[in-house]
């Protein structure tokens, strides 16, 4: 009987002498889905990773990979499990192939299998052609795409990878990110991120994580759309306009339903964040304003809701009791 | 098992990559050189090689600490040390791989010294029980010192205070306790029974035992619970770092 959640943890907290790193957090990873990590520096989420990989024990709380628990039963969970950490220490003085053949070997993979493992892997992250080189030699990417061939060497059904495209160009960034989608379906993905971007194009899921607690959960577009309904008791506009400037915001500032207006460019064109009422028929009220004082309005649009700002929005300290 | 072959490997290997293990070797037959052309190499003598032997921890003393401090401090300074742990291997597995792998240098250093065998042996008739007990010694003291460099490897992440505590502490058991053996003023409160304490902890009379082609259990129990106990503490520390 096997569960259908490949990662399960409950109530999981570390404590670092008195400083709670993570805090009574519970989730769950559907087998071969990828679920992004997100939160902030500092957020907890290494901290999380490294009580998964079973390279610190939790202070209480439980967790199983794979169906092992990372406590009791941490052999099996570090072989059932790719791990790479933040950062890929590597060993420079060895070759690609050589190091690839050492992990294996760690692995307990045999010397026939270990040779095609090294071949696949080597071709899933573009390697190929690095094989005889040296590690200290390679490039940042190549490094990254080492980290990954050795975390999938044993073919591992989690993977685990802790902030996979941190120090990559934008190009290499795509590479990752390519990768990490084809992993999908094969692997049971747990990918941590401070990069919302990133979490939008490969995740099925996304965890936000703050202050060593969950902050909300769901799949990008739910998330959204909880964005959007958190945001829906207050419209938000970006007004650009043509005016003498203090004029223009001491205008918009005056119009009924108006409750909050930021400036996010001044000058001769002002570009003006408005928040209000939903209610208030904002709209159509500035463009009859405008028109009434003869500036000249060049945009307004309506303020998407973006996975960004609704990260920024729960993971600010002074909003997210709110949203927590 | 494999696993430990595959860590061992792994660091002997990477020991030869870098420059410190020629600086080592060649410092180890120059001053193994010195006291084989003043003490035993001498025209109208026995061939006798003993005293090459005898002094030799003298120079290991200060040659060990090269080879052991980057083991475990060199992992956790590049953070390597997680990739270590996250893989299935068990501590005792780090720490065997780590031992025999510095083991397996240690080897290559005190074998190179067979070149003033030889030569002994083309110029003589050397007596070759006491050289092969001189190995054997040789062996199983550099297992005690490795063990003691692989303790203070894990306790810092920098090898240079890696290198200076296992030296610290090879001094004190190979030099100073048996300076301070003689120093014990006879009227102290049982200076006999200090006096033997004192002796059974300092290396050179059990190496002294083996330089001579004696085979003593008392020397081999020394040296092997010597092994015992620093990788046994280093298995505390790095269980301990765990919950850090």
């Amino acid at each position: 009987m096997q569960h259908a959640a490949e990662i399960v943890v409950q109530r999981l907290t570390k404590d670092y002498g008195r400083f709670r790193a993570v805090d009574n957090i519970s989730f769950e990873v559907a087998r071969g889905s990828v679920v992004g990590f997100l939160g902030p520096n500092g957020a907890g989420k290494t901290t999380t990773i490294r009580m998964l990989t079973c390279y610190m024990p939790p202070s209480s709380g439980q967790a199983r990979v794979a169906g092992f628990d990372v406590f009791g039963q941490s052999l099996q969970v570090r072989q059932n499990i790719g791990y790479l950490p933040e950062n890929t220490p590597l060993y420079p003085e060895m070759r690609v192939e050589e190091y690839l053949d050492y992990r294996g070997k760690l692995r307990g993979i045999n010397r026939t299998a270990r040779r095609q493992r090294i071949a696949d892997v080597a071709q899933r992250c573009w390697l190929t052609d690095r094989l005889r080189w040296l590690v200290g030699k390679l490039s940042k990417g190549y490094r990254q795409r080492l980290g990954i061939a050795d975390a999938l060497l044993h073919n591992p059904p989690v993977l685990v990878l802790d902030e996979p495209t941190v120090g990559l160009d934008p190009s290499q960034i795509r590479e990752a990110r390519k990768l990490i989608a084809e992993l999908a379906g094969r692997h049971t993905v747990l990918l941590s991120t401070h990069i919302l971007s990133e979490v939008e194009l490969v995740c099925q899921r996304v965890i936000i994580i703050g202050r060593g607690k969950i902050l909300a959960q769901g799949t990008p577009d739910e998330l959204k759309q909880q964005c959007a309904r958190a945001g829906a008791a207050g419209a938000r506009l970006l007004v650009e306009v043509r005016g003498p400037s203090d004029q223009v915001l001491s205008a918009v500032k005056a119009l009924p339903g108006v409750e909050k207006v930021q400036v996010l460019t001044d000058g001769p064109v002002q570009s003006l964040a408005v928040m209000g009422r939903l209610d208030a028929q904002l709209r159509e009220q500035i463009a009859a304003l405008v028109v009434q004082r003869g500036w000249a309005l060049r945009e307004m649009r309506v303020g998407g809701a973006t996975l960004e700002e609704y990260f920024v929005q729960i993971t600010d300290p002074g909003t997210s009791q709110a949203a927590a | 098992m494999s696993r430990i072959i595959a860590v061992a490997g792994r660091e002997l290997k990477s020991l030869f990559y870098s420059p410190v293990a020629y600086i080592v070797l060649v410092l180890y037959l120059l001053f193994v050189g010195l006291l084989f052309s003043m003490l035993v190499f001498i025209p109208g003598e026995l061939a006798n090689p003993q005293p090459m032997f005898e002094w030799n921890h003298l120079i290991l003393i200060f040659i060990v600490p090269f080879i052991t401090m980057s083991l475990l401090s060199e992992e956790y300074r590049s953070g390597r040390i997680e990739v270590l742990r996250t893989s299935p291997l068990a501590e005792l597995e780090i720490i065997l791989g780590k031992f025999l792998g510095a083991m397996g240098f240690y080897c290559v250093v005190i074998a190179s010294s067979v070149v003033f065998v030889l030569t002994l042996v083309a110029f003589g008739r050397p007596d070759f029980h006491p050289i092969f007990t001189s190995y054997l010694g040789l062996l199983l003291m550099g297992s005690m010192m490795v063990a003691i460099g692989v303790f203070f490897s894990a306790l810092s992440e920098h090898q240079i205070l890696a290198a200076m505590s296992t030296c610290v502490t090879l001094v004190t058991l190979g030099i100073l306790v048996g300076f301070v053996r003689q120093l014990v003023p006879t009227a102290w409160f049982a200076a006999t029974q200090i006096r033997h304490v004192l002796g059974y902890m300092a290396i050179e009379p059990h190496m002294a035992n083996f330089a001579r082609g004696v085979v003593d259990t008392q020397n081999i129990v020394y040296f092997l619970t010597g092994t015992g106990l620093f990788l046994f503490l280093t298995y505390v520390v790095l269980e301990s770092r765990r919950w850090r």
